[in-house]
């Protein structure tokens, strides 16, 4: 998957994350697949950094990984805006 | 984006079927002022609102939501298992057991369906805000009105847990309405739309 981000610890974000929403599905399916189940250990890994990647440079992503000593999080812009795109 | 978390916000379980209870409580999976109609309402509001307090609100409450219509959907799901048929009869349950066996569908107590016309999203924030405020009375008197007539403690602890969120989703509402008028013209709220009337709000659209 390709996406217009300007930013490429952003771009790791999408590319891994999607990468990650895809294997969950064919794995519901396909539980058995060690094949799929060793691309998902190595794309969860790559997802896992690249998300730690983008928070520590540009805030969090989810509620629950807000660091500051203040509410980040309210932050605009949202997605709707055009945050994180 | 939305990430599931295998959990339930507040535990449910339940031993005892009551078929007649499920048709009661299913009027909150989708009814007037159930929980789908909240999730869709705030979810929706979102995009209209200007000010970071306000947004936030709007986006947290909104996927709270989403977690108590799945609440709602576990709680009518036990009070339907193992049901026989003279079971069904008996209680009321047979015209939505016709049609739905005992799958989930979003429908109030009376059987009328779930519409988006349950909720509203005008593209204002005073008007949107004073919708959600009444929007959480609502529905913590159908909280009451379902408590007064559930007798097994198993069924109203967690919509004693659920009519307790609606108190404090009224309550930030309240502080979220307070803050946009805050940003408005304090000798009249109503002079300009802040989510449409753009130069007219002018700076006050930054916080």
């Amino acid at each position: 998957m390709t996406c217009g981000c300007k930013n490429q610890l952003l771009m790791n974000v999408y590319e891994t994350g999607f990468a990650m929403d895809d294997i969950l599905l064919y794995l519901d399916t396909h539980p058995t697949d060690q094949e799929a189940m060793n691309y998902y250990n190595y794309i969860r890994q790559l997802n896992q950094e690249a998300v730690r990647a983008y928070e520590q440079a540009y805030g969090p992503l989810m509620a629950d990984q807000v660091s500051s000593d203040n509410w980040s999080w309210i932050k605009s812009p949202w997605p709707w805006e055009g945050g994180n795109a | 984006m939305w990430r599931y978390e295998k959990r339930l916000q507040y535990p449910v379980n339940i031993s005892q079927p009551n078929p007649k209870l499920a048709q009661f409580i299913i009027s909150q999976y989708g009814g007037p002022d159930g929980e789908a109609a909240a999730a869709m309402r705030y979810l929706s509001q979102r995009y209209a609102m200007p000010y970071e307090k306000g947004k936030a609100v709007l986006n947290d409450v909104g996927t709270e939501e989403l977690g108590h219509f799945e609440i709602i959907g576990a709680i009518v799901h036990q009070l339907t298992r193992n049901l026989t048929p003279q079971e069904i009869e008996e209680s009321g349950f047979g015209p939505y057991y016709i049609d739905h066996t005992t799958g989930l569908w979003p429908q109030a107590a009376g059987g009328i369906p779930f519409n988006a016309c349950e909720f509203q999203s005008k593209g204002d924030p005073v008007t949107d805000l004073f919708e959600d405020l009444a929007a959480e009375q609502k529905a913590r008197v159908t909280y009451d009105n379902i408590l007064r007539v559930v007798k097994d403690p198993e069924v109203c602890d967690p919509i004693r847990f659920l009519r307790e969120r609606e108190v404090v989703h009224f309550q930030r509402f309240g502080e979220a309405l307070r803050d946009v008028q805050e940003h408005l013209n304090s000798r009249n709220f109503y002079a300009f739309n802040p989510a449409f009337d753009k130069a007219s709000a002018g700076s006050q659209t930054a916080s």
